[in-house]
């Protein structure tokens, strides 16, 4: 059982405020989609929740297991631990380790340790591609392998709650198609509770139970995937579709 | 058999064990280069400590040089943590690593260095154990020195142990991915300052042990270690940066291609070789034998 709250964050670098007041809440078992442009505030969000960004203002909560976290203060290190993983934008591989290194890199969390034989053969299982490039150092591989690769290395910490950050970016329509496929696999195989900020709209309403759309630092729009996908307004007014 | 033949054998044999103590006192640097974007360049200055840490306690209480340094490396990690933790809150965490951190251990060479020479002073220091003397032969033309065979072999039994700990562990996976991305780092759930203590830590073990070695292999004065900065440059870049088994093969080149030139050229050529391989593997293979 897992499931987070946002109550209005405010959350930016420096003077720059980015966030203003956003409060969401994701679900046990469910995908919510954190839609948007570039330079509206999605990756911030994910950021604050993982503690790389500290909020100004505003509670950020998780519940996993029946235990409630409040995430303000907590260090990215202590946030992961409670079994929050991400895949962050950019993927932020470390590339000169090898496929199977970075997978271990993902274990590093204790509680994850125990289920490395069994997460490691639902890793392969779901992205053959990566049982074939064990020894290949991450940096060499294609965008979409690398993609891959993130996801595959979040599994690896056993998340309760998982953050995927722009999986899209930087990849050819055809890979944004596999990724997400992938994460639709998943999400179905194992009632994850996931938030993925996604700018590429037709693709993230594909697997979202709901959205928000955040434009400008603040949540605009909020509504199941249908009423969104539905929705002629923020077709074309806030994501210029 | 050919008297060319013998002395060609026998400075190979002497290369490789030359090569083992090499590997010992580049491995530190290796690490804190190559994996921890450190410039220790007082490295030196704790392999020396280690060498007088061990006459200390030799002289005094008769103990070998090297299991001095190996029970107190508890002692040596512990320091090497806390000049990591001075280096991180006064340099890194602000940015100002590159030079004012580099005249910091600039200045603990120095003054590692004065200390030594104020208390021990300039003469050359030296300690007994049992393999210091003998050597055993292995054909009739053959023959293997002690001095140098017992630091090849904890050398190389270090370098393997290290090498397991990089590649097993998970404290040990952290310390190789810390320099490429300290973010993602974090969000595996690990504290880059913690892993870079506990690496530096092991860089500083790795330095005491090889001061022992040292001093098992030759007598010491506070500033020799100035004589192997060459040398350890030239191991940690033809090796390639960061790695573990290429400073091992590098360590064991360079003692054959010194020991070879020794032999066959003079000493006075030795040092020459090390600056020699150095320039061809910056001209030749840059990222060095084993380099990622």
């Amino acid at each position: 059982m897992s499931s987070l709250s946002v109550r209005n964050v405010t959350a930016g670098y420096g003077n720059v405020q980015v966030l203003h007041d956003v409060s969401i809440n994701v679900g046990d078992g469910e995908t919510v989609v954190l839609l948007g442009t570039n330079g509206n505030g999605k990756s911030t969000l994910i950021k604050s929740i993982v503690g790389l960004v500290k909020p100004e203002h505003g509670a950020i909560r998780v519940e996993i297991d029946g235990m409630t976290h409040d995430l303000g203060g907590k260090q990215p290190a202590e946030i992961v631990d409670l079994g929050i993983a991400i895949v962050p934008e950019g993927r932020q591989l470390f590339p000169k380790l090898t496929v199977d290194e970075n997978l271990m890199m993902g274990a590093y969390r204790p509680k994850a340790r125990s289920e490395i034989g069994k997460n490691l053969a639902l890793c392969f299982e779901t992205f053959p591609v990566l049982a074939q490039r064990r020894r290949q150092l991450a940096g060499s591989m294609s965008g979409g392998e690398q993609q891959m690769l993130a996801l595959a290395r979040a599994l690896m910490a056993s998340p309760k709650l998982l953050l995927i950050d722009e999986p899209s970016v930087g990849l050819a329509p055809i890979m944004v198609n596999r990724v997400i496929e992938t994460i639709r696999q998943f999400k179905e195989k194992h009632r994850l509770t996931i938030l993925m900020a996604e700018q590429n709209f037709t693709q993230a309403v594909k697997i979202a139970d709901r959205g928000y759309v955040i434009v400008h630092g603040q949540i605009a729009h909020a509504g199941t995937a249908a009423e969104l996908n539905d929705s002629d307004l923020i077709r074309r007014f806030y994501l210029g579709m | 058999m050919d008297v060319t033949f013998n002395l060609l054998i026998n400075a190979i044999v002497a290369g490789i064990l030359l090569g083992g103590f090499y590997a010992a006192v580049s491995i530190g640097i290796s690490v804190a280069f190559g994996m921890l974007d450190i410039v220790n360049i007082a490295h030196p200055a704790f392999i020396i400590l280690g060498s007088y840490i061990a006459y200390i306690v030799n002289v005094n209480l008769g103990v070998d040089p090297i299991v001095t340094v190996v029970v107190l490396s508890p002692a040596f990690f512990a320091l090497g943590v806390a000049m990591y933790r001075w280096y991180y809150v006064a340099f890194e965490r602000r940015g100002r690593e590159s030079l004012s951190g580099l005249a910091f251990f600039f200045g603990i060479l120095f003054i590692g260095e004065v200390a030594l020479l104020l208390v021990f002073g300039v003469d050359y220091r030296t300690v007994n154990t049992p393999y210091i003397g003998p050597s055993f032969a292995i054909t009739s033309n053959i023959s293997i020195s002690m001095r140098l065979f017992v630091p090849f072999l904890v050398s190389v039994a270090m370098v393997l142990a290290i090498q397991l700990y990089m590649t097993k562990t998970f404290a040990g996976r952290c310390i190789l991915a810390v320099s490429q991305n300290q973010t993602a780092l974090q969000l595996m759930g690990a504290n880059p300052q913690h892993i870079k203590a506990i690496a530096f830590g092991l860089s500083i073990v790795t330095a005491a042990v090889a001061g022992a070695f040292l001093i098992v292999i030759q007598p010491v004065e506070p500033s020799i270690g100035r004589e192997y900065i060459g040398r350890v440059f030239a191991v940690c870049v033809l090796g390639g940066m960061g790695s573990i088994p290429g400073t091992l093969l590098a360590a064991i080149i360079l003692g054959v291609a010194e020991s070879f030139t020794a032999t066959f050229y003079g000493p006075s050529w030795a040092p020459a070789v090390s600056f020699g391989i150095l320039l061809l593997t910056l001209a030749v293979r840059p990222a060095g034998l084993l380099g990622r």
